[in-house]
């Protein structure tokens, strides 16, 4: 068994992504850097809430497809039944978490290979559907168009308005910090232990008197709920959606993010989104090749350290022989026999 | 409705699936053999068109030899990919699985930087069109669907009958104990995974001719091969078959009914509707 998580070192955690938060406006208010910052923070987000799913042993290939649920969802309950924007915030990740609970039923009666191709139908299913289908009120192929961002907030002191880009970045600051905070105290929690079980054996959790595939099902409704509240964000930044922000390709960055750092914690995703945007700034002049070195990336990472990059520093110690001597059981696929 | 329209598209659809079903059948051989699930595997499928195109429409060279090499070229890349990265993950699915991932990228940018991302047009062999009372087939189709029918004899004749073909479906029953009875297991998967790449690039390149060949043309082919191989049962080649002929007919007739849009979804409906009632698949192990 890897050492129970303590929960000082998770609210240590979410202290550090607070502070490195807030301190981003202050250090810089240019708009390209902010633009930069708050799609960083929608990928923690999704890579956290992925990370989370996949915490139970499962990799969910649909689960960009319920960004996409609640992204339309909230696109059209603010257009067409023109609710507030704060309103479609609250129900459509609770849309996504909703579609989620069928879905997941019926994904989680087969495991291993047959799993991640059924979440894929998922995936493309949904896909075809937002390009397709509805085209009167989902936009077809051309898109959903003329989403408007979101609506001021009348508090007693005035209207916070959401238009620029800094207040863009504080409003998804505080949507991630608040499903960061809920992701990591789950973590530390009952349920991340359970879940933590069920990865590294199923059979014996499930002797041990867990009820597996309930708490599968909890964690991939939760995981939909979560990537929901990036979906509303990304419908009202970007203003226009696309069924292929919600295909394969999206789909494998998360994945991409998440493995890099590593799935078996709760800081690997955070870790692995930060590396590689910071590393995909620093190489913009090679944009083209993007795409090749994610893969090369990917395909090293895996072969060579496949409890991602969080588990290196643990790695480099116990080569040396320093600090605690930690079971190096893999945390990834252990639980996934098919 | 009238008879020869109902038997018209289910030869159109047959037509297509005969070639989807060798992409499945190679999806399915190294599924049996690695236990690993290659989402790349439609950029093996991609190479094959590159290989017709740059073989046959740049080098000049007659349709069975440009067939012939592209199943080669594509073989041998498949054996590479084997041995640097898959015989690592022998048994390994979710992480197997990732680093396909990887490689469909890795693959993919790599056609789009060295043969750029336009779409290229590949002669075709043979032209006209055949008349069988009321349906009309292209001879170019006919070509390809006896071409891939070939194929598909030929890789149930090589591991019915010969030595290397019964040493895979060794590997495929147990590997430990095919390891026990003398048979090289490295050998054998590299073979395995070559030949199920070799299949790929086959109908990549017998497809060529018919739609133009790009960097992101393996998309489509490994999506409905995954689809063929979960309605026949993973790592049964059977079942590929079968799985294939019933997504071509499904697909057929279904687009006499409706959208091309809607017609891709029934092949998803119908890998849902198999994984609840069925999950092993038609023909698969238990």
């Amino acid at each position: 068994m890897p050492p129970e998580p303590r929960r000082v070192d998770g609210w240590i955690g979410f202290g550090v992504l607070l502070v490195a938060g807030v301190s981003v406006p202050l250090l810089t208010r240019d708009s390209y850097h902010l633009d930069v910052a708050t799609v960083i923070l929608r990928n923690l987000l999704l890579t956290m809430s992925l990370r989370y799913v996949m915490s139970t042993g499962q990799l969910n290939m649909a689960h960009v497809s319920f960004m996409g649920i609640a992204a339309y969802a909230s696109a059209l309950l603010v257009t067409r039944a023109g609710w507030s924007f704060w309103a479609a915030l609250a129900v459509a990740p609770l849309l996504a978490a909703l579609a989620a609970v069928p879905m997941g039923r019926v994904a989680l009666r087969v495991s291993g290979p047959y799993y991640f191709l059924i979440s894929f139908a998922f995936l493309e299913v949904l896909r075809l559907v937002f390009n397709n289908f509805f085209v009167d009120y989902l936009g077809g192929p051309s898109g959903l168009v003329e989403i408007p961002p979101p609506h001021p907030l009348l508090l007693t002191g005035g209207a916070v308005t959401f238009i620029g880009k800094l207040a863009q970045y504080w409003l998804m600051l505080v949507l991630f910090l608040a499903s960061a905070a809920v992701l990591i105290r789950l973590e530390c929690s009952r349920f991340g232990l359970v879940n933590g079980a069920i990865r590294q054996g199923e059979l014996l959790a499930e002797t041990l008197g867990v009820n597996v595939p309930r708490y599968k099902l909890g964690a991939f409704v939760l995981g939909a709920f979560f990537a929901g509240v990036a979906g509303v964000f990304f419908a009202h930044s970007q203003r226009v959606l696309h069924s292929s922000d919600f295909g394969l390709e999206p789909m494998v960055l998360l994945v991409v993010f998440t493995v890099i750092g590593g799935a078996g914690s709760v800081w690997g995703p955070v870790v692995g989104t930060l590396v590689l945007a910071v590393a995909s700034e620093l190489l913009r002049e090679l944009h083209h090749y993007e795409l090749l070195v994610y893969g090369l990336v990917l395909i090293v990472v895996m072969l060579c350290f496949p409890d991602g990059l969080v588990a290196l520093p643990g790695r480099v110690a116990r080569r040396f022989g320093w600090g605690r001597a930690k079971d190096g059981a893999s945390t990834l696929g252990a639980g996934v026999a098919p | 409705m009238p008879i020869e329209l109902l038997v018209q598209a289910l030869l159109n659809g047959f037509g297509l699936a005969v070639v989807y079903i060798l992409v499945a059948l190679g999806l399915t051989l190294i599924f049996s053999i690695l236990e690993v699930i290659n989402f790349a595997h439609g950029e093996f499928y991609m190479l094959g068109g590159f290989a017709a195109y740059y073989l046959s429409a740049v080098g000049g060279l007659n349709y069975v030899a440009t067939l012939v090499l592209a199943m080669l070229l594509v073989g041998l890349a498949g054996v590479v990919a084997e041995r640097l990265v898959f015989r690592h993950l022998r048994g390994k699915t979710l992480n197997a699985f990732i680093v396909s991932l990887g490689l469909l990228w890795v693959l993919q940018a790599t056609a789009q930087l060295s043969f750029g991302v336009l779409d290229k047009s590949v002669p075709s062999a043979v032209s006209g069109i055949v008349r069988l009372g009321g349906v009309i087939v292209s001879r170019e189709r006919m070509f390809v669907i006896l071409t891939a029918v070939a194929l598909i004899v030929g890789l149930y004749l090589f591991l019915k009958f010969t030595r290397t073909g019964q040493a895979m479906r060794a590997v495929a029953q147990d590997a430990e104990a095919a390891a026990l009875q003398g048979v090289n297991i490295e050998l054998t998967s590299a073979l395995g995974f070559g030949i199920g790449c070799a299949l790929a690039g086959a109908a990549g390149a017998l497809l060529a001719p018919i739609f133009a060949v790009s960097p992101t043309m393996g998309a489509l082919p490994v999506v409905k091969a995954f689809i063929i191989i979960i309605v026949g049962g993973m790592g049964s080649l059977p079942g590929a078959v079968l799985g294939g002929l019933l997504l071509g007919a499904v697909e057929g007739v279904g687009t006499l009914f409706m959208s091309s849009a809607a017609v891709n979804i029934l092949g998803f409906l119908m890998v849902i509707a198999i994984l609840l009632l069925r999950p092993r698949g038609l023909l698969g192990a238990a």
